[in-house]
């Protein structure tokens, strides 16, 4: 079997090649140089997402106009009607994976998090307008698919959007500061609001089962409580070995008032004494099995 | 002999029996009236850190440990539990700690000599002393008749210089059959086991019948001594024949520690040949056999030979000039008397010193791990300083040693302890310009009238001297050799102090020498010119007669000594010390041959040419102007020496204080240090016109630093900081700026932490060379604590920039000359809406402000929490960053900047090294500061080396170091401080100079690392590799006190990049260690491996960058500023994009879409590595192991697939190459694939 009769995955994937445009800089290869994405419709309780393709290893920077141009090609060759709505979780290099500022907030609420919907890099959805559009595209799709084994030559050629010298440059150019300026304005105000409310939903009080009101005070962000209760996230201390704190009775206690205690505390030093020597013992061992003891190496 | 040989190989017994005997009790057996002797007014002897408890307490616990013992009757575990407790505690008193003696322990194990070896050589020894006995003894002969005899024998009479020709030579020459012994090391069983083999010494004493009275004088026992041995080796080889043992036997004449005046018989194996190899081959224990001949005890009167008497006469013209003194050739004599006496000087005191031998082992190595051996230092090499002085000095220790006598080591003390009072000696006592030791070889009871004694008085040489026999140790050491022993024991004495790092590898293991560049830090080469005797005997002939021939013997001597003189007459404090050595020295030579070389043919010395190593101080090193005498109505002789030596270099100058002094004016250059244009100049003037001296390697190594295209950059030397001088000024007129607007919340601070601060960005900082990526020096703003802070990241950072805002209005209005604008950073993962404000100064500096709060660092811990768990990884990465960039550059950037004023030549070498890695395309994926870091290791902590004086000595060292860490189970814990000598200067004159600090307050003042955090620092090491054993996840921990956690600046480096530095590292220092430093092997370092990836793709950009990065090219002449060069900022800022690096957004885009399947390295500073103009860059991919083969299809693989069957997928490399040419477009000019 070779590449060309896959036209399905085991899991229900269609393979779509594309053939892919030569580059100056690339050396010809004999047979045109293809690209694979793989779709599947797909299935969500989540209403957003109905009459969605779930597509797998989309090209470089594809976006929406992508891939209505393609359906549009792919419905003129095969005779049938289909329309795309939006392109959804496309995040091609992974910027928006992390969301800083909901996972920094009390105030958004953790509830919807977690609901939110994490797809893996590299996959999108492509969202039809109706049922009808997508089980077109879905139908040509699968002709579309057993091409690559009979006529690879009838395969479309993906045009990729090439960014150019002055994209790049583009990224060091100032940001325009009136712009800037509406920009914090707008997010204030919405961030304020958002406040506000937050702030009025925790002093509304909350009446719990036996019929007790829970009364919050309004310092609740202090720096100093938020930091006790996440100092031990702090990677760089995790390798760290933590030390008991002394407790204060400690503290005041004599550790040397009675003859037993130093006796005990003797005894004790004694005993490191022994195990720090059989641990040295130890590491001469593993030090010498590493040859650690030729003057010439 | 035989019974020599057989009594001294029967000792060894004795004194391991008393030795296992003995070892339990050695130190609470210390005799106390031993105690008694120290005498703590001078040298206090060395005291063991730990011991120093209470006495009633240390009683205290030996009853508990008895009881505790006891307790549990009689088990075995009991009796080795208590044993060990005994040797656990006496060790930690008599050891530094316990972990070094056992380390002695196994390092002694280590290089003892085989047994099977020894018996075998000894065997041999046997045979060879009844062969010597064979050899029948001769007639009184005449020169005359000693020449017609050797006339048709292979063998010629290794006379020394000069010959003595049968006319003048009235005396005669004869052979008796001599008295053997063995000597040396292996005679007192100290030898050890060396890969390169050793010798056995062994003496031959001429009978005393062979000598008259006046025989010392004028080389006549010499003479005698040479036909002695000529008709011994005559002789001996005819016995080999005869005992068929000259099939694998070989002898050849060499020099007795190299001195010429003593010709000696080596005898050594060939490989054998056949399989079944004659007993008496002992080849295989790499020992060689020198057949040393001496004089008998006291045939000649010592006095006469006292190193400042003349025992050379010759012909003088007027009466009135007394010879000189000829301290060489009388030691040279008067040694050879004494061999057999401090044999017997040295056994006594081994016997009454348990350790001794085991002192003299740890000596023996740690000499020779420095270069020292007992060869003589005049001819060149370290010398004059080995084992055989190490033990004679131990020896005089034993038995007093102070000024008033007082016993500097006790016979009870342990190895360590021994090693460590020498060592200790060496570097506080003064044996060559403020005083000498005396001590008496021979004293038989140690009577206080015969203890050894320092006497405050130098000799301007180094003395060790021996009443008894007249014969001063350290004879054949030069002042400069003891200059360099005595730092490199004051070195070795602090690591023997520091109770926080285990230095034993670095006092006994790490072969400081194997490589010149290394171990000093300027090399020169010097070519005489060799085929042209006449024209270099025209110069140094009227330099060197006969009154120089008598004192220095050889003209090799001579040339070394006068270099020398010359090096530190003319570079004085800009060196620390000088050595030269001769390369292609020569000291054996075969018994067909007269001596090492012959006066015929072009080569007139005994070497290739000479190399003047030296070691730099880096604060005078550069200074412009060598001040002679002040300048006087009447010359004084100093001044008539300065003009004679610098001749048209030396001019009259005025001092700001008033002061006319002689002096001479020196250029800097950006390509070479000034001591290489004195070396030069001095070395022509007073050596040979015709002396070539080459030292293109630092000048190599110079010029790979970028020039920056700044007024004279060509003549500025590499130590000159002036360039980040003006950058830090630009930055303090905006300071004070911005301090003093009025702004909702006041400022509280201003911190700069951008890389040109502490001085080590790659480029120096040029005025509107704003194409360079650290063109934009960071600063961090903090204001006054608000608790209005937004409680969320995007907020937070909009409100930031508010304020950033607000500033920047108020510059626009208030201060035109400035000009700023702002820009989106991205240095924070998934943090995309921080901002910063650039601000440009008149003056054509760039600074990049940025706000932090006291509220930022709680947010991004609180994403952590808050996190999936599958997303903490990312968000702990997030949170590295961000500390990295806003907490810890602040005390990264304030620390360095300080300690590098002490450092010289961090700031030229770190330069280098980050070009070096960006060369190599690693730097875009080490940050500034790990490379930082890793280059500071080579200054902070630099045993057992010297703190680097060169920009090539450190830049090796850095790349040494680098391939020999095993970041596997090695942490780098870094202690940023600045050196002790200058920490020390800087105390005295704070607190008022002269006031005496003791020990206890300098620990105070000092801000090392103490013991504690040191410890903290290894667990965090040893948790940190408990999680990640083989450190695939993180490679390099370097923890310092600003970072004792070791993971901010090295965490997420993938380890093929980390396994990638290490190995070119490694190919580096081999390269260099093989080919040496030459051009070629230079241009290799700097050279990128491009074939080592799995596709390599060139890029370039329509525009050159090279000029407007601030870096003149090559080509253009370097005293005119390149006119391309941007000269002010561009009316409308948007323009300044033009001239900024597209490749590195590619690549930035490139690492996002590509970073779970490629490794994507590129040049991040394409100004200076980009070629001629600066436009050209690289982007190399490696394809991470994992998707290499196939891999079943799932939905979450994230990387660009091709379906091989139904189920499976591999990576699809055409799709991706396709994707990464599409994305560059026109910036693609190559792809290279395998």
């Amino acid at each position: 079997m070779g590449i060309e009769d896959i036209n399905t995955m085991k899991n229900g994937f269609i393979v779509v090649p594309f053939r892919l445009p030569d580059h100056k800089a690339l050396p010809k290869g004999k047979e045109a140089s293809l690209h694979f994405m793989f779709a599947r419709k797909h299935q969500s309780s989540n209403a957003n997402e109905s009459n969605c393709l779930f597509l797998v290893n989309l090209p470089l920077l594809s976006n929406i106009e992508h891939m209505k141009k393609f359906v549009g090609q792919l419905c003129g060759k095969y005779d049938t009607v289909s329309h795309v709505e939006e392109l959804l979780h496309n995040d091609e290099f992974g910027l928006h994976e992390v969301d800083l500022s909901a996972l920094t907030s009390d105030l958004m609420s953790t509830a919807d998090a977690n609901e939110k919907r994490y797809t893996p890099r590299n996959t999108a959805l492509l969202k039809f307008i109706d049922d009808a559009s997508i089980n077109n595209c879905w139908n040509a799709l699968r002709k579309y698919s057993n091409l690559h084994a009979k006529h690879p030559k009838e395969l479309f050629e993906w045009t990729y959007t090439t960014p150019s010298f002055t994209t790049f440059i583009n990224f060091y150019k100032p940001l325009d500061i009136d712009y800037l300026k509406e920009d914090i304005h707008t997010h204030m105000m919405i961030f304020e609001q958002r406040e506000a409310q937050a702030q009025e939903d925790i002093q509304s009080s909350i009446v719990d089962e036996d019929g007790f009101t829970l009364v919050v005070g309004k310092n609740t962000k202090s720096l100093n409580s938020i930091r006790k209760k996440i100092l031990n996230k702090n990677p760089l201390s995790k390798h760290e070995n933590k030390a008991k704190p002394i407790s204060n009775i400690d503290k005041k206690a004599k550790q040397d008032f009675y003859r037993f205690q130093v006796r005990e505390r003797k005894k004790q030093e004694i005993n490191q004494l022994l195990s720090k020597f059989k641990e040295d013992q130890e590491r001469i061992k593993i030090m010498k099995a590493k040859r650690k003891f030729n003057p010439y190496s | 002999m035989a019974t020599s040989v057989k009594r001294k190989a029967s000792d060894p017994n004795i004194a391991e029996g008393h030795k296992k005997r003995s070892t339990q009790a050695s130190t609470t057996d210390r005799a106390p009236e031993e105690d008694n002797h120290n005498d703590p007014v001078t040298n206090e002897p060395v005291v063991p850190e730990q011991g120093n408890g209470d006495e009633n307490d240390a009683s205290d616990d030996r009853d508990i440990t008895v009881k505790n013992t006891t307790s549990r009757r009689n088990g075995r575990a009991t009796a080795t539990e208590s044993h060990d407790i005994h040797i656990a505690r006496e060790t930690a008193e008599l050891f530094k700690s316990n972990i070094f003696k056992l380390q002695i322990d196994e390092l002694l194990e280590q290089v003892k000599l085989k047994e099977k070896h020894v018996l075998k050589v000894e065997k041999f020894l046997h045979k060879l002393y009844d062969i010597l006995q064979e050899i029948p003894e001769w007639e009184e002969k005449t020169l005359a008749e000693v020449d017609s005899f050797f006339k048709n024998k292979t063998v010629s009479v290794p006379f020394v210089d000069p010959k003595p020709v049968p006319q003048t030579t009235n005396y005669k020459f004869n052979y008796k059959k001599p008295d053997i012994s063995l000597i040396g090391s292996f005679a007192l069983k100290a030898g050890i086991y060396q890969p390169n083999g050793s010798s056995i010494d062994t003496l031959l004493t001429m009978p005393s019948e062979l000598f008259e009275k006046k025989d010392f004088l004028n080389f006549r026992c010499l003479h005698k001594r040479s036909v002695y041995l000529a008709y011994l080796t005559h002789h001996l080889s005819i016995s080999l024949k005869k005992h068929k043992l000259d099939s694998f036997l070989q002898i050849e004449y060499s020099y007795f520690d190299n001195d010429p005046l003593l010709p000696i018989l080596r005898i050594f194996c060939s490989k054998p040949t056949s399989d079944s190899p004659s007993e008496y081959n002992f080849y295989k224990t790499r020992f060689s056999i020198n057949l040393v001949v001496g004089f008998p005890y006291k045939v000649f009167e010592p006095k006469k030979l006292l190193p400042n008497r003349n025992c050379i006469r010759i012909a003088q013209e007027s009466k009135e000039v007394s010879l000189p003194a000829t301290p060489l050739y009388n030691f040279s004599v008067l040694s050879s008397t004494t061999h057999e006496n401090y044999l017997k000087y040295l056994y006594k005191t081994k016997k009454q010193t348990e350790s001794f031998i085991e002192a003299t082992v740890l000596g023996r190595l740690w000499l020779q791990q420095r270069g020292f051996s007992s060869k003589m230092s005049h001819s060149g090499s370290l010398g004059g300083f080995g084992t055989f002085e190490f033990t004679v000095l131990m020896a005089a220790l034993l038995n007093g040693g102070g000024v008033n006598s007082n016993k500097i080591l006790l016979h009870g003390f342990s190895s360590y302890q021994l090693f460590k009072g020498v060592i200790k000696y060496l570097a506080t006592m003064d044996l060559c310009h403020d005083g000498h030791l005396q001590f008496h070889s021979d004293a038989e009871n140690s009577s206080s009238s015969l203890a050894s004694k320092y006497i405050n008085e130098g000799f301007q040489t180094p003395t060790l001297f021996d009443k008894s026999t007249k014969v001063n140790i350290l004879t054949k050491m030069t002042v400069s050799s003891y200059q360099i022993l005595k730092e490199y024991a004051g070195e070795t004495l602090k690591m023997l102090n520091n109770v926080v790092q285990d230095q034993f590898s670095n006092i006994f293991l790490t072969n400081v020498s194997g490589f010149d560049n290394l171990k000093y830090d300027l090399c020169y080469d010097i070519q005489l010119p060799l085929g042209n005797y006449n024209d270099l005997e025209a110069s140094l002939a009227s330099t060197f007669g006969s009154m120089e021939r008598v004192k220095y013997i050889t003209l090799e001597n001579f040339l070394v000594h006068k270099i020398t003189n010359i090096a530190r007459y003319a570079l004085g404090d800009r060196i620390k010390f000088v050595q030269v050595e001769m390369v292609g020295q020569k000291s054996n030579f075969p018994i067909t041959k007269r001596k090492v070389y012959s006066n015929i043919g072009g080569n007139h010395f005994n070497f290739d040419f000479l190399r003047l190593k030296l070691s730099v101080n880096p604060a005078e090193c550069e200074k412009l102007v060598t001040k002679g005498p002040a300048h006087s109505e009447t010359m004084s002789t100093e001044a008539a020496v300065f003009k004679n030596f610098w001749g048209i270099k030396s001019s009259l100058r005025r001092f700001k204080d008033g002061s006319i002094t002689h002096c001479c004016v020196w250029s800097t250059s950006s390509s070479e240090p000034i001591i290489s244009s004195i070396v030069d100049f001095v070395l022509q003037k007073h050596i040979s016109k015709k002396a070539q001296v080459s030292n293109n390697i630092t000048k190599q190594f110079h010029n790979f630093l970028p020039l920056p295209n700044l007024p004279s950059s060509a003549s500025t030397s590499v130590l000159n900081l002036s360039s980040f001088f003006n950058l830090k000024k630009s930055f303090d007129d905006l300071y004070k700026i911005v301090f003093q607007m009025k702004l909702p919340l006041s400022v509280k601070s201003i911190l700069p932490v951008g890389s040109a601060f502490r001085y080590t960005s790659l480029c120096q900082p040029v005025p509107f060379a704003y194409s360079d990526p650290d063109f934009f020096q960071d600063v961090i703003l903090e204001f006054e604590t608000s608790p209005k802070w937004p409680d969320e990241i995007t907020s937070l950072e909009k409100a930031k920039t508010a304020f950033l805002l607000k500033i920047q209005e108020d510059l626009t209005t208030n201060r035109p000359t400035y000009k700023s604008f702002f820009t989106r950073d991205e240095s924070i993962p998934y943090n995309l809406e921080i901002v910063t404000l650039n601000i440009l100064t008149p003056e054509g500096y760039g600074f990049k402000f940025r706000v932090l709060t006291e509220r930022d660092e709680i947010l991004y811990l609180r994403a952590i929490a808050n996190a999936r768990n599958e997303l903490k990884p990312e968000l702990e990465k997030t949170f590295l960053k961000f500390t990295a960039k806003y907490l810890a550059s602040v005390r990264h950037t304030r620390n360095l900047e300080n300690i590098s004023h002490s450092y010289q030549f961090y700031s030229p070498v770190v330069r280098l090294f980050k070009k070096w890695l960006d060369t190599h395309l690693l730097l875009g994926h080490i940050s500034d500061e790990l490379a930082e870091l890793i280059a500071i290791k080579p200054f902070v902590d630099h045993a057992p080396y010297l703190i680097p004086g060169s920009v090539e000595n450190g830049f090796l060292k850095v790349l040494k170091f680098i391939s020999q860490w095993n970041w596997k189970d090695d942490p780098l814990i870094l202690d940023l401080v600045k050196s002790d000598d200058d920490m020390e200067n800087s105390l005295e004159t704070s607190i008022g100079a002269g006031s005496e600090l003791d020990s206890k307050m300098m620990k105070k003042l000092s801000e090392r690392l103490t013991l504690s955090q040191y410890k903290g620092i290894q667990m965090n090491f040893a948790n940190l590799r408990n999680s990640d054993p083989n450190g695939s996840h993180l490679q390099f921990f370097v923890a310092s006190k600003n970072d004792p956690s070791g993971i901010l600046y090295s965490s997420g480096i993938p380890l093929p990049i980390a396994t990638r530095l290490t190995a070119l590292a490694k190919v580096a220092v081999n390269l260099l260690q093989t080919h040496g430093l030459n051009q070629q092997t230079i241009d290799l370092l700097f050279t990128p491996g491009l074939k080592d990836y799995d596709f390599v793709i060139d890029l370039r950009t329509p525009v050159g960058l090279k000029s407007s990065c601030g870096i003149l090219s090559a080509t253009e002449f370097k005293n005119i500023t390149n006119d391309q060069a941007p000269s002010q900022f561009p009316e409308d800022l948007n323009d300044l994009s033009e001239k900024m690096d597209p490749t590195y957004q590619l690549v930035k885009y490139l690492n996002l879409k590509y970073k779970n399947s490629l490794i994507l390295s590129s040049r991040k500073y394409i100004g200076v590595n980009g070629g001629e103009k600066g436009d050209r860059n690289v982007i190399t991919g490696l394809i991470k192991p994992l998707f290499k083969g196939p891999h079943k299809f799932r939905v979450n693989l994230d990387c660009n697939i091709v379906p091989v069957d139904d189920d499976n997928v591999v990576l699809n490399k055409e799709a991706i190459f396709h994707e990464i040419a599409a994305f560059g477009n026109d910036m693609v000019v190559k792809f290279e694939t395998d």
